[in-house]
């Protein structure tokens, strides 16, 4: 055989190979393909805190309540109850009915591999165990100090070599195989939100006594998918649980979901796998999703300027069929104070500081322009923000800025010692620290930056160190109490208030506001704290920030809902117009 | 020295090296890494929650105690659980060993063959074009980071011409092929310039001896001269280079196993070191360190094979 020949056979064997390489997508399979942007810690409940763990753990695992697919603002609804509790007068008690006939997965832990019925005293240990101090549960803080008798519980049995699960809480009780029973320490209207997180799903105690310090790798819920087993790998692979009860996609929504009902009724979940590709590096996520590999994705930083042009998508991806949805985020950027550093006791120091920060611009270098400025803690969407306010402090305002640096004590900055500003150590964290340095610097404050690794970070606010910080809350629930406890002095450091605040005024009102049930008279009060935090300039408040998803058009029903865990089994896709679609990819 | 016997005195000095590895590792964990309580726990963490944990950990106990404890480890092999995904490191290990070795060793045994045959040619024709070329385009794709080689590799083949899978992952003989082909591909460009340029150099430094003037002036044929005595010659080097390299194949590439998302050792590792995980440092960091020695026993006795004038002391 000639050299050319020879050439030519092996270019045809190397293309060959090549070409089959790549794997064709079977657009007729019901599989949801979708990607976690963060390794999963793992399937335990009670240590699920942040959010891609938490919506890995709401396709296996539930709860007593979840939030209303179609609602906004959010709105919650009976899960495994069988309806919304029972709450007495004094909103002290409140008492559950269960759903009969909800069972566990099936797994070895169980007699004959079969999953037992769910009973209320499930509930009852699956509360405890949040409770138990040998558990290190991350989501014990919802209930700490909530329950009548659960805090004694906690701290007797921490001495203890084992945990007494069988002794009674007066806060706690299975009143019946079906009725469950809380007591409040006093009243706490958002304690319901508790009970739809994941932190409050209900496992059994077999699995958990089975798998022993395994059991965040063994899921068993109750819930719509099934994982056999998680193996901490790239790619997570749920099915459909074949025991799952009967649960139908619901058939009324809020007027602007309306259009997402064309599935009312059908029985739940629809996609009868779900592929989880965990990829942390966004640039090979952002292709698969223009490939047509994922069917939702969240734009990534740098790829926004090529994907949206005027606040619109662009044309190449429109013509893919590819459908924007923007929504804005429960949640609040922000630049602290250390309020145990008395220089910032002096109100017009702050006052100044907020009047000299370029926000505008900030949210064009950090954000592509897609935030919403803050004018307080509260964001919008949850009642307690109040529509069309205007902050007075917000910046850039710098005339107005040394005016009040001035009145402050400190014309031009004289006299004003260097500030230390603690950020977490990232890239993007550096350039918002240096950025606002050199916001400062225009009215004559000298700020000096600190950058350290996130556990340091938070180990330095924990002990009340530095004097200003970078930082960013999400809501754990739709309440405003969620951010206005940010500012509560019971709650400064090692609590969630990592500014230190304590204003005895505000405490005061915070703690008569908490305890009102939602009406009118409790929005009125969250507005008024939520305007004085901002005229105090508690914080310099910075940002709402809002979610751009980019979603294929072939899958259904989807919507950006920050805190319902449980939307996967919701979604749906067409795969004839899949099929058709993905031609043009 | 009895072969036996050296390998043994060998094997011994992985005492004290362990120790200083253990100690190493202890004092890294202890001075620079971060606390892992407050990753572990999360943002609503209570000093009281800490302090438990901490307890948990053993990393309240007194500093000598947690040494002794590293170096038991480090003799027993008894990695026990990781901090953070709870689960047991040897079962970790394993779990990571397949699909970073799937990568590995095809582009160990790609690159290197492929070097080494390169370095021979070009050693055959110094000096000329070929050799120029070469070494020029060697340099070239060296000052490439190995970043832009994913990017673009990612960005042209698999998505612009759709050869190969982007990213992703499946465990198993055949199934992990589509997936690992890219990242050979483009480790193999990244890998065989700075490998040419040190066999080429090692050929070369052959290629001047006397034996080779020798054997030219007795008539041998240049084919000959380079496999037979050139290439056999340049062994030692070789396989110094080689051997040492595999122990680190295990370890995974960590950029290639990030971007393709590929549950390797790699990726263990770094997530690991991000959630200051000190059990699975402390197993990743010892078992490099042993397979480190081990395989430079190997080289050792390697050496005596290719050279019989070599002797074990």
């Amino acid at each position: 055989m000639k050299m050319r020949n020879i050439l030519l056979v092996m270019t045809m064997v190397i293309t060959t190979l090549l070409t089959g390489c790549a794997k064709k997508q079977d657009a007729s399979e019901r599989v949801l393909n979708i990607v976690s942007p963060a390794e999963i810690k793992g399937f335990d409940p009670i240590m699920a805190d942040d959010l891609y763990s938490g919506r890995e753990i709401g396709k296996i695992y539930e709860g007593l309540l979840a939030y209303h697919w179609l609602k906004v603002p959010y709105e919650l609804v009976p899960n495994l109850a069988e309806a919304m509790p029972e709450v007495s007068k004094d909103g002290i008690t409140y008492t559950f009915k269960l759903r009969k006939g909800v069972v566990f997965q099936d797994d070895a832990a169980f007699p004959n591999g079969k999953g037992r019925e769910v009973e209320a005293s499930d509930f009852v240990y699956s509360i405890k165990r949040l409770a138990d101090s040998k558990s290190q549960a991350n989501g014990w803080w919802i209930l700490d100090g909530k329950l009548k008798g659960l805090n004694e519980w906690r701290d007797k049995n921490e001495k203890l070599p084992v945990t007494n699960y069988a002794e009674e809480v007066e806060g706690l009780r299975a009143v019946d195989k079906y009725t469950l029973e809380f007591k409040l320490a006093k009243p706490f209207p958002q304690f319901l939100y508790a009970l739809a997180m994941g932190f409050t799903s209900v496992v059994s105690k077999e699995v958990v006594e089975k798998y022993g310090k395994e059991f965040i790798n063994h899921p068993v819920g109750t819930g719509p998918y099934i994982l056999p087993k998680f193996d901490q790998g790239k790619r997570i692979t749920y099915t459909k649980n074949p025991t799952f009860r009967e649960k139908f996609y619901p058939s009324d929504a809020s007027p602007e979901l309306k259009g997402l009902l064309g599935d009312a009724g059908k029985r739940l979940p629809l996609v009868d796998k779900i592929v989880v590709h965990v990829m942390v590096e966004s640039q090979p996520a952002w292709l698969k999703f223009n490939k047509g590999e994922l069917d939702y994705y969240s734009i990534p930083k740098d790829n926004f300027a090529s994907a949206i042009k005027n606040n619109t998508l662009a044309p190449d991806l429109s013509a893919k069929g590819i459908n924007l949805i923007i929504a804005p985020q429960l949640d609040l950027t922000y630049t602290g104070f250390n309020f145990d550093n008395k220089l910032f006791h002096n109100v017009k120091l702050r006052r100044a500081m907020a009047l000299a920060f370029d926000e505008a611009k900030s949210n064009e270098l950090f954000y592509n322009n897609t935030s919403f400025s803050a004018q307080g803690p509260v964001p919008p969407g949850i009642a307690g923000n109040i529509k069309d306010y205007k902050n007075p402090y917000k910046g850039p305002n710098l005339e107005a800025a040394k005016k009040m640096l001035a009145e402050a004590g400190y014309p031009d900055g004289k006299g004003l010692p260097e500030i230390l500003y603690d950020i977490p150590d990232s890239t993007t964290s550096r350039q918002s620290g240096e950025f606002f340095q050199k916001q400062m610097e225009q009215i004559g404050i000298k700020i000096k930056i600190s950058a350290s690794p996130w556990p340091e970070f938070q180990a330095k606010l924990k002990k009340r160190g530095g004097q200003m910080f970078g930082l960013a809350w999400g809501a754990d629930y739709p309440d405003a109490e969620n951010f206005l406890q940010l500012f509560y002095g019971p709650n400064s450091s090692p609590g969630s208030n990592s500014t230190n605040y304590n204003n005895p005024e505000f405490n005061k009102q915070f703690e008569a506001a908490v305890m009102m049930q939602d009406s009118p008279a409790r929005t009125a009060a969250y507005e008024k704290l939520n305007k004085f935090l901002a005229e105090e300039v508690v914080v310099i408040f910075n940002m709402h920030r809002q979610a751009y998803t980019l979603q294929q058009g072939w899958l259904k029903n989807y919507h950006n809902s920050d805190l319902s865990h449980d939307s996967y089994q919701y979604l749906d896709l067409d795969t004839a117009k899949k099929e058709e679609m993905l031609k043009k990819f | 020295m009895n072969l036996y016997s050296y390998i043994l005195r060998r094997l011994l000095y992985v005492i004290p090296v362990l120790l200083g590895v253990c100690f190493l590792i202890f004092i890294i964990f202890n001075v620079v890494a971060p606390d892992p309580a407050y990753l572990l726990l999360g943002r609503h963490a209570t000093i009281e929650q800490i302090a438990t944990l901490h307890r948990e950990l053993g990393i309240d106990r007194p500093f000598w105690e947690q040494y002794l404890a590293v170096v038991k480890t480090a003799f027993t092999f008894d990695f026990g659980y990781s901090w953070s995904s709870k689960q047991q490191i040897w079962e970790m290990i394993k779990a990571g060993a397949g699909p970073s070795l799937s990568i590995t060793v095809p582009l160990f045994v790609i690159t290197n063959t492929i070097a080494i045959s390169i370095a021979l040619l070009v050693s055959f024709y110094r000096g000329k074009f070929i050799d120029k070329a070469v070494l020029l385009i060697s340099i070239a794709m060296m000052s490439i980071s190995s970043l832009a080689y994913i990017l673009f590799g990612q960005y042209f083949f698999a998505y612009k011409l759709g050869l190969f899978e982007i990213s992703g992952y499946e465990p198993g003989f055949p199934h992990f092929i589509p997936y690992v082909i890219l990242p050979i591909i483009l480790y193999v460009a990244i890998s065989w310039g700075p490998d040419t340029r040190f066999y080429r150099s090692v050929i070369l430094d052959e290629v001047y001896q006397d034996y080779v003037r020798t054997a030219r002036a007795k008539g041998v044929g240049e084919l000959s001269i380079m496999f037979k005595h050139v290439l056999k010659n340049a062994m030692i080097p070789i396989l110094t280079y080689v051997i040492i390299q595999i122990p680190f194949l295990i370890l995974g590439l960590l950029l290639a196993e990030a971007f393709f998302s590929i549950p390797g050792l790699g990726g263990i590792t770094i997530k690991a070191i991000n959630t200051s995980d000190f059990p699975v440092i402390k197993a990743m960091t010892i078992l490099s360190a042993v397979g480190f020695i081990i395989f430079g026993v190997i080289t050792d006795v390697l050496y005596t094979v290719v050279d019989p004038r070599m002797r074990l002391k």
